[in-house]
């Protein structure tokens, strides 16, 4: 009896701040996404059952706002951790010298510590018709004209996407720099009196030892990215017409600028399902991988 | 005798005690703005100084924020009944607070105070009843970058719009990186309809509204405007980028002398001299239809002032809008801020010093205040959906007439 | 004999390419940033664009520092961040343990709902929230903060926590307990020592977010003297205009300390720690 108490004790803490903090508000927008009238209305609100949830799926701007954030949460996770997987493992060979080390690491891990406002900020800068990037493609003749990054409906996507996951990757890199130092020597040293190459002990070894730890993140990520507002709202405002509407911003603008708060609430749990979805995958995984 | 002195006593010290009592009854308001940060450090808590001590009893508590999330502040505030008691307020913004119910009718607050409004610029009603008042106005004349002009050899100020089209062909010189005009349609701020693209119409005395409602279908008057406007991007006189430009990217380049011709903001004169000395530029009237001699529509924007509807006191905070219109206030605060005053009988000091402020003073008197946005719901709202067929307009992958169709259905499901 | 030094050579060599080119990758927009902390707005804005121009000068600094309004935002930051990461830690230690250790009733529920509370997009939970926060009586003060970015980072602390114990043997715990240990004396002397590389990745990532955040950080205070550091940049964005070269000089300044912290703890990255520790 007392021992099926301790596990609770130790996460009561957590529970009661998710609790009080994370199941209220949820719970009230939840309640929202049912009724109509909230929030910026002197009428009381009205039950509208799921009515909301049809007008919302049935939107052609939320499918396209749907697409383009399956778009950056995906090529986001894939780049990420690309990124910050190979960044990990150069900072992790052997041959190079502590100090040389550690001046890498800091500057991998720079774009990390900015406030998002101020990463939109820079990169609007930079790739700005006049900025440094188009001037540098300018004198090494690689573009006659300034390229519109950001507002051309055909590249504004992928600038995003690639502006994220500049500012996302140094996450990945340091939980992979951490989880390398894990792997334990003799793994790699069975491995060369295999006579494993270097890629298959990468293959054989590094992988499957990182890959709790992949999967935490690419999930982790995934959900996180789909929230991704300031970052987009800053560069593109979701434009140009429409190019880099995520959820997030389209959500933001059924709740403050079009006082749709019902309609916000109701994309908010079309999200929230999304990402359980995601979840319930993850706790799969993860059930099956300790049994 | 030793009686009469204690009764005496007794009743001057429960005078005292009653008198502190009441004395003690300070009234704390809090002011919701975006303004303090906007002005020069310190100056609007000078003024609220002033506030305090002429009202004894009153202090002032200032809530600054970014002027981007200004408004969204107030909703949630409203939402959760934290609201300020005195709120800064953008006309676009006003429709929705009301539709909330968390403005204050100021008409009744004014009748109660007996406040003689005449001295009033502009009052923003909605159903009769004024919600907001322009504390100071922003006005949106043309700027114009003199050096360049007479290096394109134009010797005048460009009075119609064929004559703007003119210039600012013969200013963009692609080689050297400049352009005619900048045109900011930022979706995250796009007040550039509202200042660079329907002030088009106003200027003409055009109307974006009939009978209340959004007429943009089969209106010459808008549908002039944006086929101009097609033809200016068409001709790749606008500068590059117009996309996700923004207010402020939209100065940074005119003051490198990249743009010949601007929209903008009064309020941008001083920064524009203190960022570029050496730039010579003047200020001009937004160009015409050819023959329209009419008064010239010129858009603004206002820093708007409200009245929470649960504030517990109103009294006090219509003292506060009192001492803001009050001629004096008014004139220093529009004098630090380099707006125009909403009080009739304040003139800024920059006026009477300031060649340029009063070159656009001159435009602002033969001209009249147009924001048709101003008191319409979701008026930022309603910008942005124009801005996105706009943006899909000029990119050709859409016809005038589909587009001004889509835009006047997006805009009538706002509307009932 | 020499071919195999060639190679060595070789994989040093690009080795050091591909170190330069990421580093070039990750610090030429940042080193900008910096070049432009030091321009003035306008030439921040001139074309051909240059690293260093005329206009150089310590102003946009001077001009933040010498501010007691900024000096402030940047106290509340490290308050704020520094309690968050110390009370995420000690909370996802407790709660990952359980989840490593121990089977239970509701196990997998819990652990979804756990990841499923953080996905529900914060800027919709914003008015909810706002009104939660107002009637518990936090508005506008550090708990109101503290509290809130907890709910935001304690997920993935609890995560990488059960991680980082899940790879740990359990013959480890075994052993103390023979001896007479408690679960408590477990996990504090034996499980937190070794996970230390896992735990300080955490407490990064964990410091960086309160750091950075902020939507909350606004919209849950009401005055200047509880705000912190992004709320201060976001201040330099006008109405009409922006304070280019002060937004970069505080966003430099504001990645100081949290660059420094990284450098103190990052020896915990190299020693092989944990894999030396599970050998032993």
């Amino acid at each position: 009896m007392k021992k099926q108490f301790i596990p609770f004790a130790y996460l009561s803490p957590t529970l009661f701040l998710i609790a009080v903090l994370s199941f209220i508000p949820i719970a009230t927008v939840f309640y929202y996404s049912l009724m109509d009238n909230v929030i910026i209305t002197r009428t009381d609100p009205t039950f509208v059952g799921l009515s909301n949830y049809i007008e919302i799926l049935s939107d052609d701007k939320f499918l396209q706002a749907l697409r383009n954030t399956l778009f950056l949460a995906i090529v986001s996770v894939i780049g990420h951790f690309l990124l910050g997987l190979s960044f990990a493992m150069l900072l992790n060979a052997k041959t190079l010298n502590p100090i040389t080390k550690a001046i890498f690491r800091v500057i991998y891990i720079l774009p990390w510590v900015f406030t998002a406002s101020i990463i939109a900020i820079l990169w609007r800068l930079l790739l700005n018709p006049n900025g440094a990037v188009n001037y540098l493609m300018s004198i090494s003749r690689l573009a006659d004209s300034p390229t519109e990054w950001l507002s051309s409906r055909d590249l504004a996507l992928n600038t995003v996407t690639f502006i994220n996951i500049w500012a996302g990757y140094p996450f990945y890199m340091v939980s992979f720099l951490a989880g390398l130092q894990g792997i334990p020597n003799d793994l790699y040293e069975a491995g060369k009196v295999d006579g494993a190459s270097g890629v298959q002990l990468f293959r054989f070894v590094t992988l499957p030892q990182l890959k709790p730890i992949i999967i935490s993140l690419g999930m982790l990520d995934f959900i996180w990215t789909t929230h991704q507002f300031t970052l987009i709202w800053m560069t593109t405002g979701g434009g140009p017409i429409r190019a880099t509407e995520m959820l997030s911003t389209f959500t933001y603008k059924l709740a403050f600028s079009s006082n749709e708060f019902s309609l916000a609430s109701t994309t908010a749990m079309v999200i929230l399902a999304l990402s359980l979805f995601v979840a319930i995958f993850y706790v799969r995984n993860q059930r099956l991988s300790s049994e | 005798m030793r009686k009469y002195a204690v009764v005496l006593l007794m009743t001057l010290a429960l005078l005292i005690a009653v008198g502190g009592a009441v004395l003690a009854q300070d009234v704390t308001l809090e002011f919701q703005q975006w303004w303090e940060p906007e002005l020069p450090e310190g100056a609007f808590r000078a003024l609220m100084d002033e506030f305090e001590a002429q009202n004894p009893g009153i202090t002032v508590e200032l809530i600054s924020g970014p002027y981007s999330t200004t408004r969204d502040q107030i909703v949630a505030g409203a939402a959760t009944g934290t609201m300020a008691d005195v709120v800064g307020l953008d006309g676009a913004w006003v429709n929705d607070f009301v539709q909330q119910g968390s403005l204050a009718d100021l008409s009744a607050l004014m009748s109660a105070a007996m406040f003689d409004d005449s001295e009033l610029a502009a009052q923003i009603q909605l159903n009769g009843s004024t919600y907001m008042i322009p504390v100071v106005n922003f006005v949106y004349p043309v700027f114009v970058n003199l050096d360049l002009m007479e290096a394109a050899g134009i010797e005048a100020a460009p009075m119609t719009r064929a004559e703007f089209a003119d210039a600012a062909a013969q200013l963009t010189d692609t080689a050297n990186n400049v352009y005619g005009w900048v045109l900011p349609l930022s979706l995250e701020q796009p007040n550039g309809i509202q200042n660079d693209v329907m002030s088009w119409v106003w200027a003409s005395g055009g109307s974006m509204m009939a009978d209340g409602l959004p007429n943009l279908v089969d209106n010459e008057d808008v549908s002039s405007a944006i086929e101009f406007i097609k033809g200016l991007y068409d001709a790749g006189v606008i500068a590059p980028g117009a996309f996700t430009m923004r207010e402020q990217d939209k100065v940074e380049e005119f003051t490198n002398g990249r743009v010949g011709m601007m929209v903008d903001s009064l309020a941008h004169i001083n920064l524009i001299r203190e960022r570029n000395p050496e730039l010579n530029f003047a200020i001009t009237a937004l160009p015409a239809t050819e023959g329209y001699d009419g008064p010239r529509g010129l858009p603004y924007a206002s820093w708007g002032i409200g009245v929470a509807e649960n504030s517990e006191h109103q009294e006090e905070a219509w003292k506060l809008v009192e001492f803001l219109m009050s001629a004096d206030i008014n004139t220093q605060l529009s004098s630090i801020a380099n707006a125009f005053p909403g009080n009739v009988n304040s003139t800024p000091d920059f006026v009477e010093t300031d060649e340029l402020f009063a070159a656009a003073f001159e435009v602002f008197q033969t001209g009249y205040l147009a924001n048709e946005f101003t008191g319409l719901p979701v008026a930022e709202n309603l910008m942005r959906e124009f801005d996105e067929e706009f943006q899909l307009y000029l990119d050709g992958d859409s016809s005038l007439e589909d587009f001004l169709a889509n835009a006047q259905e997006a805009w009538m499901s706002h509307f009932e | 004999m020499t071919s195999r030094l060639g190679t060595i050579h070789l994989t040093k060599i690009l080795l050091y390419v591909g170190l330069v080119a990421g580093a070039l990758f990750a610090g030429l927009p940042v080193l900008w940033m910096v070049a432009s902390s030091f321009k003035s707005n306008t030439e921040i804005f001139a074309y051909p664009p240059q690293l260093i121009d005329d206009s150089f000068s310590f102003a946009a600094y001077s001009a933040v520092l010498t501010n007691p309004q900024q000096q402030r935002f940047f106290f509340n930051s490290y308050l704020v961040s520094f309690v968050v990461t110390l009370f995420t830690l000690i909370t996802g230690i407790l709660a990952g343990y359980a989840f490593s250790r121990y089977d239970f009733k509701f196990k997998s529920t819990l652990n979804l709902i756990i990841i499923g509370v953080q996905s529900v997009p914060p800027i919709t939970l914003m008015i909810p929230y706002f009104g939660l926060i107002v009637s518990l009586q936090l508005y506008n003060s550090y708990w109101a903060l503290i509290l809130t970015y907890m709910v935001f980072t304690l997920p993935y602390a609890i995560i990488m926590m059960t991680g980082y114990f899940n790879t740990l043997p359990r013959d480890l715990d075994e052993a103390v307990m023979i001896d007479g240990g408690s679960s408590f004396i477990i996990l504090w002397r034996i499980l937190v020592p070794i996970s230390l590389p896992g735990i300080v990745s955490v407490g990064v990532y964990t410091f960086m977010l309160a750091w950075n955040e902020f939507l909350f950080a606004l919209t849950l205070t009401r005055t200047n003297d509880m705000r912190t550091v992004p709320v201060g940049i976001q201040l330099l964005m006008g109405q009409h205009s922006f304070e280019w070269n002060q937004m970069m000089a505080m966003s430099v300044l504001g990645s100081l300390p949290v660059l420094i912290l990284f450098l103190l703890f990052q020896r915990y990255f190299i020693a092989g720690m944990s894999a030396g520790s599970i050998k032993g």
